[in-house]
């Protein structure tokens, strides 16, 4: 990265904290409303050396993790199948194009009917919301899939499995990766959302506690802390994702 | 006769109903080590018999045969190089041009090793490790044609592999590909609508007619070999163009009206 935008990401990061210290003192807002941003360092260092903490972030780890494997893993799946075709992918498309769109915490209710108020709906969260960008990238994916690749591997007497093998499983890769990377950010926030409406642990459920006992200070630092692990999730997801497209041909 | 094409015809239907006749009746010969030009207008049927030729199209009627053998299905014996961007943008070079050898299942060592040479064959040492988008379009297709290479076929057969480069870059590549020709004694079918590069590569060039296609002539082209791009200064060269040019001018004007009244 080139050293100048670095500096001005530096530079609106320092904007940003002087407009927030700036408005905390200001005394403009309700007392506590805007917590000093020290108040809120302080206490981003207290939830980090506390075990309780670990245990809500473990929660939600094993929430967001679950539900974006078993998302995807459906996701990929389905999107291979509507796409093989045009007709099923014609056919399909308003109502996943539909699905997508829709706030997916309003089905909330039905997935704890259906898997409980525990983690189960919250992995159910993850893994609906992380479903439909995998799927829709893939069959999109499909679509894509250079007509030209197939017929050079044709020409060379490939058998069907070769095809599918060597020439559309690459092909996916890339959408597979949009996709998934998609899916991850919506899996974050569909189990947080679920776990700020109704849920017994996790950071969302912590960042609620605390604002149903008006600790602001810890409130902001509970989201900025999960804001920090959701970006950490996406930067990984941006490595493996180029790893796998730029991986050598296994023997 | 390593290649012969006999009697080849295809009729498409077309959207409206009507049915549009792509070839008729299209025979040609290709002889051993032979450099073979096929040219003729857009819209002439030529890469429907490209297609027909490599056996990814079946003919209305006629046979392609490799040796005297028909071709029904298999076509182990001919190599295409397609028009279009066709290297896999996931593979480095050497990976690409050692594809055809993993489809026949040769060990990892073995098929680099086979690989390699013609990737030097082509000019491409050094870049071996390469993938596609770190590439110029002209080394691309030169990967294309390593990659088609080293399936090592009877019969070399290329559909205006260099459609897409610039003129310079197009002739230059034409010196490369008349190395590898005369180093492998490849024998060679290249369809095209360049004229320069039909004379400045073939024994010989076959005129097609516009719609339906059809060979309309045959012209020797009875330039000194070994060439190199140069020639294209000649007399002798200019004259064959001027010849080939006096064929494809009625049959071009044909497509072009026949386009413009389409689109009218």
């Amino acid at each position: 990265m080139a050293r100048r935008t670095l500096a001005i990401r530096l530079a609106m990061l320092l904007a940003l904290w002087a407009v927030w210290e700036i408005a905390a003192r200001s005394g403009l807002f309700y007392e506590g409303i805007i917590p000093s941003s020290f108040l809120v360092l302080d206490s981003m260092g207290r939830h980090v050396g506390d075990p309780v903490f670990y245990g809500h972030l473990a929660r939600t780890l094993y929430e967001v993790l679950a539900g974006f494997a078993l998302g995807s893993a459906i996701g990929l799946a389905g999107g291979i199948v509507v796409g093989a075709h045009r007709f099923t992918d014609e056919a399909s498309a308003p109502y996943l194009h539909g699905f997508a769109s829709t706030p997916k915490i309003v089905f909330l209710p039905i997935l704890m009917l259906l898997f409980g108020a525990g983690p189960g709906s919250k992995v159910g969260m993850g893994a609906f919301s992380a479903f439909f960008p995998a799927v829709i990238a893939v069959a999109a994916g499909m679509a894509q899939v250079s007509p030209v690749h197939v017929k050079v591997a044709r020409g060379f007497n490939a058998s069907f499995l070769q095809i599918v093998r060597k020439i559309y499983l690459p092909s996916l890769v890339a959408p597979a990766i949009t996709g998934m990377r998609l899916g991850l950010g919506v899996a974050i926030i569909g189990v947080l959302l679920a776990e700020i409406k109704f849920s017994d642990r996790g950071l969302g459920h912590l960042a609620i506690q605390h604002y149903n006992f008006f600790r602001v200070a810890d409130m902001y630092a509970v989201l900025l802390l999960t804001f920090a692990l959701a970006v950490l999730a996406n930067a990984l997801m941006g490595r493996v994702g180029k790893a796998l497209l730029r991986r050598p041909v296994p023997a | 006769m390593p290649l012969r094409v006999a009697g080849v015809s295809k009729t498409f239907a077309a959207s409206d109903g009507a049915s549009v006749q792509a070839l008729d009746d299209v025979s040609l010969e290709v002889r051993d080590g032979e450099f073979v030009s096929l040219i003729g207008p857009s819209g002439c049927g030529k890469s429907t018999l490209f297609q027909i030729i490599g056996g990814l199209l079946q003919g209305d009627r006629g046979t392609v045969a490799v040796d005297g053998n028909a071709l029904n299905g298999s076509r182990r014996d001919i190599g295409m190089v397609f028009q279009e961007e066709s290297t896999f943008p996931w593979r480095t070079v050497l990976d690409n041009v050692a594809f055809p050898l993993e489809l026949a299942g040769l060990g990892k060592a073995e098929r680099e090793e086979r690989a390699r040479r013609f990737v030097r064959l082509v000019g491409l040492d050094g870049f071996e490790r390469k993938f596609p988008d770190e590439l110029s379009g002209g080394m691309r297709q030169r990967t294309a044609i390593a990659r088609t290479l080293a399936f090592e076929p009877r019969i070399l057969l290329m559909d205006e592999p260099f459609a897409s480069l610039d003129e310079q870059t197009r002739i230059l590549l034409g010196d490369k590909i008349l190395q590898i020709w005369r180093e492998l004694k490849q024998t060679t079918l290249l369809i095209t609508h360049n004229i320069t590069e039909a004379v400045q590569l073939s024994d010989r060039v076959a005129v097609m007619t516009y719609r339906p296609g059809r060979i309309k002539r045959i012209v020797e082209i009875d330039l000194p070999r070994p060439r190199s791009s140069e020639i294209i200064a000649s007399a002798e060269f200019g004259r064959y163009v001027g010849l080939l040019w006096q064929d494809l001018r009625e049959e071009a004007s044909r497509g072009m009206a026949d386009a413009e009244r389409t689109t009218a």
